[in-house]
Order: C-alpha cells, then sequence, then structure tokens
C-alpha cells in the first residue's frame, strides 16, 4: 500500500512558496509590475449572504401580519424588526415542510427542509448538503473564509450547514472566539497602507502541498463511502489553501472596514438576555467581518430546535413551555412561550440591525446583504412543520425587494430557499427533492 | 461475502484453548474482495490526546476545539465512522497540530522527544530530521511512512530550516504537516491479499495492530505491534493471544476503559450541561467534571482493579468521592483535596452507578427531574433498548404542568400518558424505570418530597413490582439483557460498526463465555479481542473502486439540485 508521492511537485510546493526569514523581494511575483495588485475587485462591492435559525418557531396568531404584499404591519412577536427595518424584510407565511412519506422528526425536519431540501430520514443527518454551501461556491471566493459559522447559545453541535449530509460545520461558540478567529492572527487590514505578504503563510502552503500529495493516491484506494469522507477532507485543505492565496495578496481597501475590539472573554448561558447579548456582540463581528471582506457568506444558529433557552428567574427552560403550558383560555395562546418566542426571534431582529448600522457605498451593509431568517416549526407545541415563519431581509446589492409579505397555501419552504440563492446571484433553476422540487421562486420579492 | 470461516465452535475452542493448529491464522477472518481502504474512522479527541501524550509526552498542551462528534446507535465510535473534517475543524487541527510541533522541538522538551542531535541548530540536518519524522511519522501514522511520504515531509523541514537558518523551526513544519495528513486525523484500515489465496483479502497487520490498541487503550499502537505488523507475526494465533494478554494487563488498560463508558455513558453530554443556577447553586462545570470522574473511577476500580462481577455495578457502594461531589451529596469529606475511596454507608438511600450524580444530572432537565429521560438512558445504555420518536401533533401541557392541583407530582403528571395510547406504548417502558429513581432530583441530591407530597419510587417494571432504587438496581443485577447489552457496544466499539442481525450468532457465544468467566470485563474484552469477528470489515468487492471513481466525479454536491 505505497502512496507515491512525487516529488518534483513537492519541490514545486515548496520552492514555488519561499519559506521562513526570506527576503521579501522574491515575493514579488504574486504582485503586478508596482505591487499594487489587489485580491479581489476594489471597485464593486461585493453581495453577502447568511441563514439565521431560531428554535421553536414563532406562535401562531401572534405573528403573520394581516396585510399581504407591500407594507405589512407589525405584529406581537415581530416588534424587533419595527422601526422602519421592516422595509427590508420579506415575510413568508404559510410554507410548509412536504414530507412525502418521511417522519416528522420533531425539531429536525424543519431545519432540514429548508437547508437541504427535503425532509431528512433520520435525526442528526440531512441526505444531502445544504444550499449555503452552494452560495459560498458561487459568490464566496476572494475572501479569506468562504464561509463563517456561529451561534450565540454557546453549543459547538448548533450548526445546520453540511457538505456530506453527516458531518456539519462547527460553529464559533462565544463573541471571544469568533473575534480570534476574524481578527486574530492571520488577518491582514485591508486599509493598512504598509501592506507586506506574511512569509510564514507560504511555509504553510508547503505543508499543505506535503500532504494533498496523497490525495489521489489515497482516494483511488477507497471505495464509495470513505471517499466521500476523504473527499471532504481534502476540500476542506484546499479551502485553506485558498485562504492562504487570499492572504498572499495585497487585500482591497475596504470602505466600511475598521477593527473592532477584541470582546471579553464570556461563558455561554443559557439566559434568554445573555444570548441575546452574546448575539448581538456576535452580529457587530459579522457585520465588520464582512465590512473588512474576510468572508461573504454566514450561518447563525439562535437557539437549538429545542431550544434549552431561559427566563431569568424560570426553573422551565423554553422548550418544555412549549409543550407544558396550556393555551390560556382569555388570551388564546401561551403566554410564557409566546414571550420566549417574541425574545429569541428579537435575535434576528437585532442581528440585521447591526449590519444596517454599518454604512457602505450609497447605502448600508444589509442593504448589500441577504439573510435568511427560519426556524424549525410552525407550531412548536404540537411539533408541527406547517406555517414554518421564514423571512428574507436585506436588499442582496438591488436584487431584493423587502416590505412584502407573500402568504402561502402550504407551498414548499424550499420555494424561498431557492428564492434566496437566486437573490444572491447563484445560478440554479430548481431545488429540493421530491415533491420539495421547486422551479419557482417567489418573484414577488425580486427587484 | 464471508468465506472460509472456521466454525464458530472451532473459533471458541481456539480462543479458549489457546491451542495452536497451524494453517489456522490464514482462515481467520479473511473474506473475498479487493485490498484497498475498508474503514475510515476520524480520531476522536482522547486518541488525539492519548496519542499526542504517548508518541511525546503528556506535557504537550492540546490548546484547541475539536469537532464534535456524532453519536449513532448508541455511540460514538459508530459516528465515527460517518465523520469527515469540515474546513472549520481542519483549521483547528492546523493549528493545533502546529502548536503540537512547535512544543516538540521546544528548547525545553528536544532532548527528551529527539531520536538524534543535528550537526547544527542553524542549518538543516537531512540524517537527523529522517530519523526523528520516520520516527514519529511511524507512531503518528500507525504504520511506516513510504519513503515517499517520507521524502514529501523532508522536503518541507529540509527546505523551511535552510531558509530560516534554524533546523528545529524545519523540523517542526515537517512534523506538522504529519500531525494534519488524513493518515494521522483517520484511523484508516486497509485490506491487503492474503499470501497464496487469490481473490482472498484480510485486514493487514497494521489495521489489526491498530485495532487491537485502540480497543484496549484508546491509543496509537506502541513499538511491539507496529514491529509484529511489520514482520506479519502479527497474524499468528500465538502472537495475537500473547499481544492480547499484553495489552489487556497494561497499565493503559485503564485509558481503554475509560474511553469505551465514556462513550457508553453519553459523557459528551457533559460539554453542555447546564443547571438552573437559581434551582440548584450548587451545580457549576466542576460538580459536571467531578460527576464524571467520580464514575470513571467506580468503574475502572470495580471492574478492572477488583475484576468483580459487571452486574455489580448496580449495586456496589464502592466508590470515590472529592471534596466538590461530597458537598453534593452531603456526607463528610475527609480527604486532602484529591480523589479518595468512599463506601457508601448502607443506610445511605444509595448505591451503584444509577445513583451517582453523573447518571442523575446528564439525565434531567436543567430545573427538573426527569423520569422519561432516566427511563430511556437506563433501556438504552444499560439494555440497548432503542425508544422510539415520540409521535408528533400531542399535546403534553397536562403532563408538565406544575401548576395543576391535582396532578402534583411527575409521577401523576407521568400517568397521563397513559391515557393516549400512541404516548403509552414508549412511556409505559421508560417512565416506571425513570419512576423509581425520583428520589434524586435534576443534579442527584436526595429527596422525599416533591411539592409538598411525599414521592413515591414503586414502579411495575416488565409486570416486576419495583421499589426504589435499590429494587431498580436489583433488578438490573438480575437482568438477562444487561450482559449481553454490554457485549454488543462493546464489539461495536471496537469494530466501528453497529452490529447486525447476522452478529447475533457471535453476540451469543460471546454473552455466553461472559457469563462463564463470572462477568469479568477484562476477559470480555479478551475474548472479543481473540475472535476472528473481531477483525470483520467489509471487503470491497471486485469493481468497487472503480464504481467509487466514477461516483465520485460528480463531486460531492453531485446529487444537488
Amino acid at each position: 500500500m505505497s502512496r507515491k508521492f512525487s516529488r518534483r511537485s513537492v519541490l514545486k510546493g515548496v520552492m514555488g512558496g519561499g519559506g521562513v526569514g526570506i527576503a521579501l523581494p522574491a515575493l514579488n511575483m504574486f504582485l503586478n509590475g508596482n505591487g499594487t495588485a489587489y485580491a479581489g475587485e476594489a471597485a464593486k462591492l461585493p453581495v453577502r449572504f447568511g441563514t439565521y435559525f431560531w428554535g421553536l418557531g414563532l406562535t401562531p396568531g401572534r405573528w403573520v401580519p394581516e396585510k399581504i404584499g407591500e407594507g405589512w404591519e407589525i405584529t406581537p412577536e415581530l416588534q424587533s424588526l419595527g422601526g422602519g427595518l421592516e422595509k427590508k424584510v420579506s415575510v413568508f407565511s404559510g410554507f410548509r415542510v412536504h414530507l412525502d412519506g418521511r417522519p416528522n422528526l420533531q425539531h429536525w425536519t424543519g431545519q432540514g427542509a429548508v437547508m437541504s431540501g427535503l425532509a431528512p430520514t433520520k435525526i442528526g443527518t440531512f441526505d444531502t448538503s445544504t444550499f449555503d454551501l452552494q452560495v459560498a461556491k458561487a459568490i464566496g471566493g476572494g475572501t479569506r473564509f468562504r464561509t463563517i459559522h456561529l451561534t450565540p447559545f454557546g453549543n459547538p453541535k448548533l450548526c445546520y450547514s453540511t457538505a456530506t449530509g453527516t458531518g456539519f460545520n462547527t460553529p464559533e461558540t462565544t463573541p471571544l472566539a469568533l473575534y480570534e478567529k476574524l481578527f486574530g492572527a492571520g488577518f491582514q487590514d485591508p486599509n493598512s497602507p504598509d501592506w507586506s505578504p506574511d512569509p510564514s503563510i507560504m511555509v504553510r502552503q508547503s505543508v499543505l502541498s506535503a500532504v494533498t500529495e496523497q490525495r489521489k493516491a489515497l482516494l483511488s484506494e477507497a471505495g464509495h463511502a470513505d471517499r466521500q469522507k476523504l473527499d471532504q477532507y481534502f476540500t476542506s485543505i484546499r479551502e485553506m489553501e485558498n485562504q492562504l492565496d487570499v492572504q498572499l495578496q495585497r487585500p482591497a481597501p475596504a470602505q466600511a472596514c475598521y477593527i473592532p475590539e477584541a470582546p471579553p472573554e464570556t461563558r455561554p448561558s443559557g439566559r434568554i438576555d445573555r444570548v441575546n447579548n452574546a448575539n448581538k456582540q456576535m452580529a457587530e463581528l459579522m457585520a465588520m467581518a464582512l465590512a473588512c471582506n474576510q468572508t461573504k457568506v454566514f450561518n447563525v444558529v439562535h437557539t437549538s430546535a429545542t431550544s434549552e433557552a431561559y427566563l431569568d428567574g424560570d426553573s422551565k427552560i423554553y422548550h418544555l413551555h412549549t409543550h407544558d403550558e396550556p393555551v390560556d383560555p382569555k388570551l388564546g395562546y401561551q403566554k410564557v412561550s409566546s414571550q420566549l418566542a417574541e425574545l429569541s426571534f428579537r435575535g434576528y431582529g437585532d442581528f440585521l440591525r447591526a449590519l444596517d448600522a454599518i454604512e457602505e457605498g450609497d447605502g448600508t451593509l444589509l442593504d448589500r446583504t441577504l439573510v435568511l431568517g427560519y426556524s424549525d416549526t410552525g407550531y412548536a407545541k404540537i411539533h408541527s412543520t406547517d406555517n414554518i415563519p421564514m423571512f428574507l431581509a436585506g436588499g442582496a446589492g438591488g436584487a431584493h425587494k423587502g416590505g412584502m409579505h407573500v402568504a402561502s397555501n402550504g407551498d414548499p419552504v424550499s420555494r424561498i430557499s431557492l428564492t434566496a440563492q437566486q437573490l444572491v446571484g447563484v445560478p440554479v433553476g430548481q431545488f429540493g427533492v421530491g415533491s420539495m422540487m421547486t422551479g419557482k421562486p417567489v418573484t414577488e420579492v425580486m427587484a | 461475502m464471508r468465506t472460509n470461516r472456521m466454525s464458530h465452535l472451532a473459533s471458541a475452542v481456539l480462543a479458549v484453548s489457546g491451542f495452536i493448529i497451524a494453517g489456522c491464522s490464514e482462515k481467520a477472518a479473511v473474506y473475498e474482495g479487493e485490498p484497498g481502504v475498508v474503514n475510515v474512522r476520524r480520531v476522536t479527541e482522547t486518541q488525539y490526546r492519548n496519542t499526542i501524550a504517548d508518541v511525546f509526552n503528556d506535557n504537550i498542551e492540546i490548546r484547541g476545539r475539536f469537532e464534535p462528534e456524532m453519536r449513532e446507535e448508541g455511540l460514538l465510535a459508530i459516528g465515527s465512522a460517518k465523520l469527515s473534517v469540515t474546513p472549520s475543524g481542519f483549521e483547528q487541527y492546523f493549528s493545533m497540530g502546529a502548536d503540537v510541533a512547535n512544543a516538540v522541538v521546544s528548547e525545553e522538551n528536544r532532548s527528551d522527544l529527539m531520536p538524534c542531535e543535528p550537526t547544527a541548530a542553524d542549518a538543516s540536518d537531512e540524517a537527523c530530521a529522517r530519523m526523528a519524522l520516520a520516527d514519529w511519522g511511524q507512531s503518528l501514522l500507525r504504520r511506516p511512512l513510504s519513503e515517499g511520504e517520507l521524502e514529501a515531509v523532508l522536503q518541507v523541514a529540509n527546505n523551511v530550516a535552510d531558509q530560516s537558518n534554524n533546523f528545529y523551526a524545519g523540523l517542526s513544519q515537517g512534523l506538522t504537516s504529519l500531525l494534519v495528513s488524513p493518515d494521522f486525523l483517520f484511523r484508516i484500515e486497509t485490506a491487503e491479499a492474503v499470501p497464496g489465496k487469490s481473490g482472498k483479502v484480510r485486514l493487514d497487520g497494521y489495521s489489526k495492530a491498530a485495532r487491537l490498541s485502540y480497543f484496549f487503550w484508546d491509543t496509537t499502537p506502541d513499538d511491539e505491534l507496529l514491529s509484529l505488523a511489520a514482520s506479519g507475526d502479527i497474524h499468528k494465533p500465538k502472537v495475537l493471544k500473547a499481544q492480547i494478554e499484553r495489552l489487556a494487563t497494561s497499565e493503559r488498560a485503564e485509558h481503554g476503559a475509560r474511553a469505551f463508558f465514556s462513550d457508553m455513558l453519553h459523557y459528551d453530554k457533559f460539554a453542555t450541561l447546564t443547571k438552573d443556577p437559581q434551582i440548584y447553586p450548587k451545580f457549576s462545570l466542576a460538580v459536571a467534571e467531578s460527576a464524571k470522574e467520580q464514575t470513571l473511577r467506580t468503574m475502572v476500580h470495580h471492574l478492572i482493579t477488583a475484576e468483580r462481577d459487571y452486574r455489580d455495578i448496580f449495586t456496589t457502594r464502592d466508590t470515590f468521592l472529592d471534596r466538590t461531589l461530597a458537598a453534593v451529596y452531603q456526607v463528610p469529606y475527609l480527604g486532602d483535596g484529591d480523589w479518595v475511596a468512599y463506601e457508601i454507608p448502607e443506610d445511605a438511600n444509595r448505591e451503584g452507578v444509577l445513583t451517582q450524580v453523573s447518571f442523575l444530572s446528564a439525565f434531567s432537565h436543567p430545573g427538573r427531574s426527569s423520569p422519561t429521560l432516566r427511563g430511556v438512558a437506563v433501556n438504552e445504555i444499560y439494555l440497548c433498548e432503542a425508544t422510539p420518536l415520540p409521535p408528533a401533533n400531542v399535546d403534553f401541557s397536562i403532563v408538565n404542568d406544575v401548576s395543576n392541583t391535582e396532578l402534583r407530582t411527575v409521577r401523576q403528571r407521568l400517568m397521563a400518558h397513559s391515557l393516549d395510547d400512541s404516548c403509552s406504548n414508549c412511556h409505559d417502558l421508560s417512565d416506571p424505570v425513570g419512576l423509581t429513581l425520583e428520589h434524586f432530583d435534576s443534579i442527584g441530591q436526595f429527596r422525599t418530597m416533591e411539592n409538598g407530597e411525599v414521592i413515591d419510587v414503586s414502579a411495575e417494571i416488565k409486570g416486576m413490582q419495583v421499589e426504589g432504587a435499590a429494587g431498580l438496581a436489583d433488578a438490573l443485577k438480575a437482568s438477562e439483557q444487561v450482559p449481553s447489552c454490554i457485549v454488543q457496544n462493546l464489539y461495536a466499539y471496537g469494530v466501528g460498526r453497529a452490529v447486525e442481525p447476522s452478529d447475533n450468532e457471535f453476540l451469543n457465544q460471546q454473552t455466553k463465555a461472559f457469563s462463564k468467566n463470572g462477568y469479568r470485563y477484562p476477559a470480555l474484552l479478551k475474548s472479543i479481542a481473540a475472535s476472528e469477528e473481531f477483525f470483520h470489515f467489509e471487503p470491497l468487492s471486485p469493481g468497487a473502486l472503480q464504481s467509487a471513481a466514477q461516483h465520485q466525479s460528480q463531486g460531492p454536491m453531485g446529487g444537488q439540485k
């Protein structure tokens, strides 16, 4: 079982990259004649994309606006989108998961259907990859990170982005960890006047090239399932190689970029106000990550689909409340659950506001971004996958017409996922599998 | 596709008696198929940590975050065969690898860890770098590096050394590339052609060495195993038997037991376990850590040090305490800060692992106990009985409404499940088991009252009247499923796949042997490892590689519309 290396290609990897302590003039090959070449295009502001998940949905009767079409009104659980932000947000009601005979896997089917385009067959895995990675493939180039994943809830298992359906991406779980990933070692200030390439990057490239040499030989010896795992591993290396390539180029100046201060170290907490505080801090960091061209695609999970968030002083977690709490006969809904729904959804509003606060070009960062907001259920009390609340927020560089309420009578949620992809410029005509497959984007929200 | 298998009887005789019949080695775990990669498992966090500590030393600090593992069919070990490395995970492995490599070549460690000294510290030294990287590489990759692989990492080391005028900087980079290579981050098992048997394959010696080493020690194979793999002697039953004995009786066997029980007992739950601080101010990260440690110490002492009957884990009064846990148990702590052995008094209302804080707190809600969670856990972990998912569209309000004046205790509220058939089918299996443990709150503190009512801990389990934790312990101790379940878990853990109906005959035979050995855990480990089934793998059928290559050309997103 020898895996042969090509000595020549190894040499190429190392020699082409120079090494520690090498004199800088040798690096000019990466720049143009006068050393002013930039990574990416300087003039054009990019379009960005994110997904934002919160657990346990919203309460029937408490969120769907009455008005259909343009100019929807603020409802009790959508308060956080008020104050003008609602003009940049489209609301989608009445969309649902088509199960195609598969079980309704509680607190799992919803996010699987939205992200992968079909109801998963098993809890813990999706049957195929998620569309955020297709978006990253299409628009994520030229930045240091193809995608960034985060959760203010602190649980490293909270991410619904997967290339294989089995291995899910790992999110950053605290503001400080996110800061270090984005602005710690390896960050290059795009607006710094005295940029020079970091020679240690080339050393890292040579380390990786010694590994990727094995790719072909190893893959040719493995059966299908093992091959998939190994291929995902090599794809991850390739992604790091792309990162290093980007870092060897002078970053284009970014007008809206400034380097934020490091947040203090915090321990994750399930208390909803603390979750929301961490969410705000992480939102501000992500805003700068986008403005500083560190990434163009991100995934946020505010709380898990079986949300363990709780109100200060309350012995029960949110998830228990949704199942325990009787419907208040006078109010006609579960009072505490609705309060927690509003507070959880507030995370999305806060996140959008952080993007909207950054001026970029002739608008705001949010105007250049599209953020899909979604949850796992339309009514947590009974695990319904009908009427899953979904939102699209931000201008997507002018492609998205915000401020619309689109009411459907049971169309598949995959229509929104398809719409999102098309709005940010992914060349895709259809999305989903089985009766979730759709070629019909929601054109009402397309500018 | 299994062929040439010796009969179970023959293999049992072989394992028990130790008689070696000439030619038998070639019959063991031989299948029809093609040589190639037959199993790829991502190393777990503890395997990574143990390996670094064993190959280098345990002063090497590993900072960083490991990607979450995945539990399948009750075990992370089964899930590890489904996992790959995501981009963010690879970044973490890269930075951990670079840190480890820097620490290994640091001035502080190099004199202990280097197999040679370079002729000069400020230039490359091919001979010394080769020696060091070949040596470390063999331990990390669980097989010798091919000449090509060695050349590749040497090139990195030599080039960096020359350009930075620092031998150790170069060596560190060469080592980093070993630490991020797929052969280190994954346990890649390969099948080789059996000499002289056309069309027949078996696990190669290095894959066998690794399977044994991770099973007994949760770490990379040591030099002795690797040299037996190199010579091919590992395929000889007599040699294998001696190795099994050596592995089982080594001090490191404790690592292996800790890894297995951490997996079986769902200790990954503790990474994110929270309790409501308003209700349980005593609970903290320190309590969670100590709770895990207490149960692991109890298990290791009971099963390995004292070699007692496995079924007695439910009733043992021998355990260990530190100051943190003594406070939760409300018993005096007589140590000087560290762990001390502790014998639970007979009248203490506690005995066995199910009444320890680890089990009681892991399977509770943040603010309250949960007979359902505990019952499901007992059924899944100790009896290998899976619980179906609850039905959708069910109104649970009545079960959990603590303000309901008629249904004050959890018991009364849970009993409401029996009113609904779709609920009672499963809850009748889990809830009675959990109800017997209701004398313990969400963090495992003893209590007799809940909301002003005396807690009733009697239950009917499978037609048997059971009273409280002691009754449950006795019932489990007497259950035939308990031993057969650990046999099943241990086998699945070792081979890294879920058991199948075709394994039943083998598992039954192992369970019988377990019983005959007085339910001694070390004997069970040895018996499983000595079986031909321990080296079982799913062979690559002829043409499988070809079709995998075609499949791959569509790319990982091939199925995406």
